[in-house]
């Protein structure tokens, strides 16, 4: 049984199609983050779980009870949105109530629920503050003690952590995925950093133009892309052309590559996206010269333009490993073309 | 020094702006309580006799004429009403606008503004289409509210608006709504305490126009205050302007004092500079602890 699922969802604003048949189905207790740029239909989708929109055709349902047309506040979800939304005119301790009072839930209950959420945050000592008395991090881990408190069947969470600064994104960020790991909560995740979607979800699943591209574990969505649109976005990628030769190989610049070319002809031009790590510096490979050496802590992003197809290709090499490399050094690549995806050009 | 001479030269205008500005707002209201409480003639009101005859006699012949309580108690009771109507009739077209139809937040605006462009006169003629079918209403001298609904709306509306603008609508409201709260409990526990200044502006400014109005209440013959001052002038005209004067500052003196006891809670607590916050966030995550 399904925790929440979509079925053939379309959705449409004037002539822009923003969701176009999505069938997804997120399992009790896992955290799938739908991925995607601006305009994919990932908050759309949200969205129209939380009842905010409704879908013109398919169905929403919760551990399998159609909720399409349910409105917003008889759902049983919880939010926490992008922008900071606690009520600024209540203080920590009541916004998390807010949601319990509105339930009509016991006195005592609900005081006792507070302290619970108020600890699961770690927020305790902040509780008789107002909003705009807390950090953009502490106003987010209140909303997500808010969302939490009225025991929702399905968290639904807009990009809580875009608007925070690089440091507490980090943070916060692990501290959702421990709240979420211990509650055992389903959580529906929006974002468009695909670092933070790999970080923290069981499943991502990865849209375009209202579709979905890829549904799979942070592992196969980044290691396996299906489609070329999957490889661009999740992490970066070095393009190089080349000629496919049989279904397993590719011909670049004269030397045969093993690429997975499945469904493309013999003979025809191919566009190779090939991830940096997947590019080594070895003793006899495609010549070069170094452009830039880029300092990443653990790794270091090597530029080399090679000679032949002169083209500019990243490479990330261990640590140590550059340390005797200067712009301008010769040096050979080689292609582990296990992971790469070939693309027509 | 040129530089100091020049900051010199630009705090100076906008000071004598200010004084300009102060003195055509007050001078005659200085003029009307001179005339209203001073019983000096009017040729002799100068500088001379600035602080000369100063009584209340004029007010106190005013509260004593038989026809003041009930025009006094009529026109309170318009002002509730109409401030009920107004903020019961706009703050849920105003949101709803503002979510649903933001295209339409121009055409909303210059309908908010069509009071001011139609003749207080025309309005009452516009009486004539609904005369029929609700006589019963129109003999109760709470028919004006309607009119003065409509009054209010240029002013009332402007303020409601700019209240919304001000807050993080769409996401108040989605928030108040995942969490349960259907839109009567979103517009009484969220929205009304958020947009609390707004709402005393909005009132203030609509009892404002109740207390004002003369044109329709006098040619409907409802006996409010402001026609009941418009009376009492040609018997007594100096209790009539002390009278005025009087209710323009009790009004805005109790409108300051509800503004002040209406700040929510939140605004009077000290905000943390950003500065700290973000301090604070910092230390707390290199503590593992929080943010």
């Amino acid at each position: 049984m399904t925790a929440l699922e979509f079925k053939s969802v379309r959705k449409t604003f004037g002539t822009n199609v923003a969701l176009e048949g999505l069938d997804l189905g997120v399992m009790p207790g896992e955290l799938i983050t739908l991925l995607g740029p601006s305009g994919c239909g990932k908050t759309t989708a949200l969205r129209i779980a939380a009842g905010f929109e409704f879908a013109d055709s398919g169905t929403v349902s919760v551990s399998d009870v159609d909720i399409s047309s349910t409105a917003a506040h008889k759902r049983n979800m919880g939010m926490v949105f992008q922008s900071y939304s606690l009520f600024p005119n209540l203080t920590v301790a009541l916004n998390i109530d807010f949601g319990l009072r509105t339930r009509k839930v016991a006195s005592a209950d609900r005081a006792r629920r507070v302290d619970e959420m108020l600890e699961l945050v770690e927020l305790g000592r902040f509780r008789d503050r107002y909003p705009h008395q807390l950090s953009g991090g502490q106003q987010q881990r209140v909303a997500l003690a808010r969302a939490l408190a009225v025991q929702p069947q399905v968290l639904l969470l807009d990009e809580p952590l875009s608007a925070l600064d690089a440091k507490v994104r980090t943070t916060l960020r692990d501290e959702i995925r421990r709240i979420q790991t211990e509650v055992g909560i389903t959580t529906l995740f929006v974002t468009h950093d695909q670092e933070e979607a790999l970080a923290i979800s069981d499943r991502v699943c990865v849209m375009s133009q209202g579709r979905i591209e890829q549904l799979g574990t942070p592992t196969e969505v980044y290691r396996r892309p299906s489609t070329a649109f999957v490889a661009r976005f999740v992490g970066s990628m070095n393009e190089l052309e080349g000629t496919v030769v049989d279904f397993r190989n590719v011909s670049i610049s004269g030397r045969t590559v093993a690429v997975p070319a499945h469904g493309q002809a013999d003979g025809t031009d191919v566009k190779v996206l090939v991830r940096p790590e997947d590019l080594t510096l070895v003793d006899d490979g495609f010549p070069g010269t170094v452009t830039s050496v880029t300092f990443q802590g653990a790794t270091t992003l090597v530029g080399v333009r090679l000679d032949v197809i002169d083209r500019l290709v990243s490479i990330d090499v261990g640590q140590g490993d550059a340390d005797h490399l200067g712009i301008g050094d010769r040096v050979q690549v080689a292609l582990n073309g296990g992971n790469a995806v070939c693309e027509a050009a | 020094m040129a530089a100091v001479n020049s900051r010199r030269g630009s705090r100076l205008l906008p000071t004598v702006v200010l004084i300009a500005a102060a003195v055509f707002f007050i001078m005659p209201l200085v003029a009307i309580a001179r005339f209203g409480f001073q019983n000096v003639p009017t040729v002799l009101l100068g500088w001379s006799s600035l602080f000369k005859k100063w009584t209340l006699d004029g007010i106190t012949g005013a509260f004593r004429d038989r026809n003041f309580g009930p025009a006094l108690g009529l026109s309170v009771k318009l002002a509730i009403g109409t401030v009920f109507g107004t903020i019961g009739l706009l703050l849920p077209t105003a949101v709803w606008v503002h979510l649903k139809l933001p295209k339409a937040r121009g055409l909303v605006e210059f309908m908010t503004v069509l009071p001011y462009m139609v003749p207080g006169i025309a309005l009452v003629a516009g009486i004539k289409v609904i005369q029929p079918h609700a006589r019963w209403f129109l003999n109760s001298p709470y028919s004006l509210i309607p009119y003065y609904v409509v009054l209010a709306l240029p002013f009332t509306y402007r303020s409601i608006d700019a209240g919304l603008r001000s807050i993080d609508l769409r996401t108040l409201v989605d928030a108040s709504r995942s969490l349960g709260a259907g839109w009567g409990t979103t517009l009484r526990r969220v929205l009304m305490p958020n947009l609390r200044t707004s709402l005393v502006s909005a009132t203030f400014l609509t009892v404002a126009v109740v207390l004002g109005e003369f044109t329709i209440s006098s040619i409907l013959l409802r006996k409010t205050l402001p026609v009941f001052q418009a009376t009492y002038r040609s018997s007594s005209p100096r209790g009539a302007y002390a009278l005025s004067v009087l209710f323009l500052l009790g009004t805005t003196a109790v409108f300051a004092v509800l503004s002040l006891l209406t700040r929510p809670k939140s605004a009077r607590v000290k905000k943390i500079d950003p500065v700290v916050a973000a301090v604070t966030d910092e230390a707390l995550a290199t503590q593992g602890l929080a943010t």
